[in-house]
């Protein structure tokens, strides 16, 4: 029977080329609008570090005082200093990353190299292994380097191309804050988005261009911030030169645990610590802990731009409208088939076969819409991607985006196909066999 | 005046066809929203985008210099405004801030106490001739003079007793002293009290569309022998900024060896940066309003080819009865009109309902009214487009097809 109406609907559709390429330009504009959008919002809501999302763990404490005016109940998004270096010392993590950022002054170590300013990521010796980044040469450093304070530094596959020409420029040196480093490795183009592991500077800045050892990076000449600071109490000074105060939060920190025995461990800890930290007096406040996995905690910060939100709502109001046309247009073809339809009726098709011949029809739209939109939302992404926008890199069309672009394209027209197949329905087919 | 005669027949004729009808201004309606509130947001960031700042933007120009701790440096900033005002086309020089490079409100007291700030106001402050160096302009009151300026290290380290001068923008001077009476009072900053000598027309320090952007002040201290990273900025003679701005700030790097330049920037650059999101998102707008325009026009073209292929019978008995071409025309051009302006009017109540909808959602203001009315002109004259094509047909169906059977 569904051969016989795709048949019947073809050969309607074939009759009026105008409308029906109308009906098709109107779903396709619509779905490439609407798919462009979504497509973006998929790709800012994914997933960075697939396959190792579900091990990344995102502790958070509450060293704030009790009477903070305007304070949330979710704690503050990094830790002091004191609590970064305790839970870093608290070894039950297989694997726990302490960091920072900011940048610094770089010079070649040459007589009269210029300087020029890069951005660098103070972190430990974890961080490569346990977000997994490539490496080019070389290797990370290791925790005794940690230990020691040591003097080393990985480079960005881009810094690397613009200091070294791009070659193996491991073991050679390199002035940073004027200290001497001896670069470790050079990673490979890494640059999750959104940037999880710190969205400070929003969630789709660039990963940085360099990677120092968090504690030799502390005791550097420099006073260049400390990364973007939360601070509170009444001394003016707090902060401003002094990282290790405790009345600033500005450490990120993130663990890997990698079996719901570990997080639950974990998490006790976290809690134990904190209560330990009330007793002695630091904390004001009772332990207030959060122990969030990466996508819970993306979630949580709503890391979607707000511009990109509205956008999607416009994109669905374009799809709307182009429904309603189809609507419309829809009508108009159906029932200038009522003769047709009529003779149909009666020779003995029922409402319901009628009904069915027009959704069917109504679907050909749809699936023709929708491979025309299809095109229409590459395009869209490309322009998406020609903006100056932070997240403009992760405008890229998904093949899930494919399915889901046609799937929408086909329930669309049939939405609208629906009333206008109804109307088609109700024909009265004594009337319209009469007017012949 | 025959096309007026037209208007009962159509509304008979439409009543024949009310669910198309209806879906026709529903359509144009939604479209009338949705236009309407997306050409308010481009429109608003277009202009925003065109704000001057009351800096005398096509000269100046802006290097960050970050001094290196550990680093030897012989430069001093007196010698590195001397160095880049010997720069060739080089007019004047500062070291300060200016609009839309980490401009921030600071709260303002009237009184000592610093109890209730009485506004927030964007703090401009920089060595002697900062004034100049952005071209601000005076209307009120008196400039600086040299010898009244306080040390910059006494600035900095919150250590000057004396009300420090001070110049107010015409906004800011109105919001702090409605009755007028400002030049000459005293105001309180975190650290210092400030002295209003004098009232400048304009200085704006972001533009984010709000009437306080245009709340600011500015003061000015002495700079001499210290090292000093941060802003430096140029006027550059008329019409020769990017040659000055290089000019200096190459005088500058070759003064300061353990100095960084990190950014060098004309005041267009910066305006460009500051935009960039905002004129992004609004192309983005501007495709999506396009696509709509297409649609609704593809939709009203598509309607009236199918009414006049479906009519063409009862066309040609018109005009075998006496109704010339140009009635024929008239007739689908004022159909169209009126469907048109039902969804207009009905749309125009969408329009407000979307607009609350933004506004609670996304901080939006309320939609003028006149936006309204362009979105009308525009939706007509996009349907009288839209119909003229299927109407041109209409008009040249001859009379013979009414004789003729289907």
């Amino acid at each position: 029977m569904f051969g016989y109406y795709l048949d019947l609907a073809l050969r309607s559709l074939k009759r009026t080329p105008i409308l029906t390429g109308l009906m098709m330009l109107a779903i396709a504009l619509g779905i490439g609008a609407s798919v462009t959008m979504l497509a973006v919002l998929h790709n800012l809501s994914g997933n960075p570090l697939p396959g190792r999302s579900d091990v990344l763990f995102h502790p958070q404490a509450d060293p704030r005082p009790a009477d903070l005016p305007g304070a949330k109940e979710e704690p503050p998004d990094d830790l002091t200093y004191v609590d970064a270096v305790n839970l870093y010392q608290m070894g039950i993590a297989p694997r726990r990353v302490v960091m920072s950022s900011n940048h610094l002054p770089v010079r070649k170590d040459a007589p009269d190299s210029p300087l020029a300013m890069y951005t660098d990521r103070a972190t430990t010796a974890d961080f490569f292994a346990m977000f997994g980044v490539p490496f080019l040469y070389g290797s990370a450093w290791s925790a005794q380097d940690d230990a020691s304070h040591a003097q080393v530094v990985v480079l960005s596959r881009a810094m690397n191309q613009k200091l070294f020409g791009g070659g193996n420029s491991v073991g050679k040196t390199l002035v940073i804050a004027t200290k001497t480093f001896r670069v470790a490795g050079v990673i490979d183009d890494w640059n999750p988005q959104p940037r999880f592991y710190d969205i400070n500077d929003g969630p789709f800045a660039d990963a940085e261009q360099m990677y120092l050892p968090f504690f030799t990076w502390l005791d550097l000449p420099q006073d260049y911030g400390y990364g973007p600071m939360q601070c509170w109490g009444n001394d003016p000074n707090a902060g401003l030169h002094d990282p290790k105060t405790k009345q600033c939060t500005w450490a990120q920190f993130w663990v890997q645990l990698d079996t719901p025995g570990q997080v639950a461990d974990y998490r006790a800890a976290l809690t134990q610590y904190s209560a330990q930290q009330h007793q002695l007096g630091r904390y004001q406040r009772e332990p207030n802990v959060r122990l969030r996995g990466l996508l819970d905690w993306l979630d949580v910060k709503h890391v979607i731009p707000v511009t990109v939100r509205m956008q999607t709502w416009i994109a669905f109001g374009v799809l709307l409208i182009c429904m309603v046309n189809t609507v419309g247009l829809m009508v108009a073809k159906f029932l200038r088939k009522s003769g047709e339809i009529g003779v149909r009726r009666a020779l003995g098709a029922s409402r319901r076969a009628v009904f069915a011949q027009c959704l069917v029809e109504a679907g050909v739209v749809g699936v023709a819409g929708g491979l025309l939109g299809l095109p229409l939302a590459w395009l869209g992404l490309w322009m998406v991607r020609q903006q100056p926008v932070s997240f403009a890199a992760s405008a890229h069309f998904d093949p899930s985006m494919l399915g889901i672009a046609l799937a929408l394209a086909v329930l669309s027209a049939l939405a609208a196909g629906v009333w206008p197949a109804l109307r088609a329905s109700r024909v009265a087919p004594a009337l319209q066999v009469k007017s012949l | 005046m025959r096309i007026f005669l037209q208007v009962r027949p159509i509304l008979a004729a439409l009543r024949s066809h009310k669910t198309a009808v209806l879906l026709l201004v529903l359509e144009i309606a939604l479209t009338m929203a949705v236009l309407g509130n997306l050409v308010f947001i481009v429109y608003g960031t277009m202009q925003r985008s065109h704000t001057p700042t009351g800096v005398t933007e096509s000269q100046v120009g802006l290097i960050q210099s970050i001094g290196v701790i550990g680093e030897d440096n012989p430069g001093t900033v007196a010698g590195n405004l001397a160095a880049m005002r010997a720069a060739p086309g080089v007019e004047d020089a500062a070291y300060g801030f200016l609009p839309l490079w980490h401009a921030d409100r600071s709260p303002i007291f009237l009184d000592a106490s610093r109890q209730h700030p009485a506004v927030h106001a964007y703090e401009f402050m920089g060595s002697q001739g900062l004034n100049r160096t952005l071209g601000l302009r005076v209307v009120r009151g008196r400039n600086f003079t040299n010898t009244e300026l306080p040390d910059v290290m006494d600035v900095l380290m919150g250590k000057v007793v004396a009300p420090v001068p001070a110049l107010l923008t015409e906004s800011l001077a109105q919001r702090l002293y409605p009755d007028g009476n400002v030049l000459g009072s005293i105001l309180y900053d975190g650290t210092k009290s400030l002295r209003v000598i004098g009232i400048v027309d304009h200085l704006r320090g972001e533009i984010t569309g709000s009437a306080s952007d245009d709340d600011s002040l500015v003061y000015e201290f002495r700079v001499g022998a210290q090292n000093m990273g941060g802003g430096y900025l140029v006027r550059s003679q008329p019409g020769r900024l990017p040659e000055a701005l290089r000019a200096a700030a190459a005088a500058l790097q070759k003064a300061n060896p353990g100095h960084v330049e990190n950014k060098v920037l004309t005041m267009a650059e910066l305006r460009e940066n500051y935009f960039q999101s905002g004129l992004a998102a609004g192309r983005m707008l501007v495709a999506i309003m396009l696509i709509l325009l297409v649609v609704t026009a593809l939709g009203v073209s598509g309607l009236a080819s199918f009414w006049v292929q479906q009519r063409r019978r009862q066309i040609g008995m018109r005009r075998a009865l006496g109704a010339t071409r140009r009635d024929i025309l008239h007739y689908f051009q004022m159909e169209n009109l009126l469907i048109v302006s039902g969804g207009v009017l009905l749309g125009a109540l969408f329009a407000y309902a979307l607009n609350l909808f933004l506004m609670h959602r996304f901080e939006l203001t309320h939609l003028p009214s006149h936006y309204l009315v362009v979105g009308a002109l525009a939706l007509w004259l996009l349907g009288q487009l839209a119909v003229l094509g299927p109407a041109l047909r209409a008009a040249a169906v001859p009379p013979v097809v009414a004789t003729r059977s289907v």
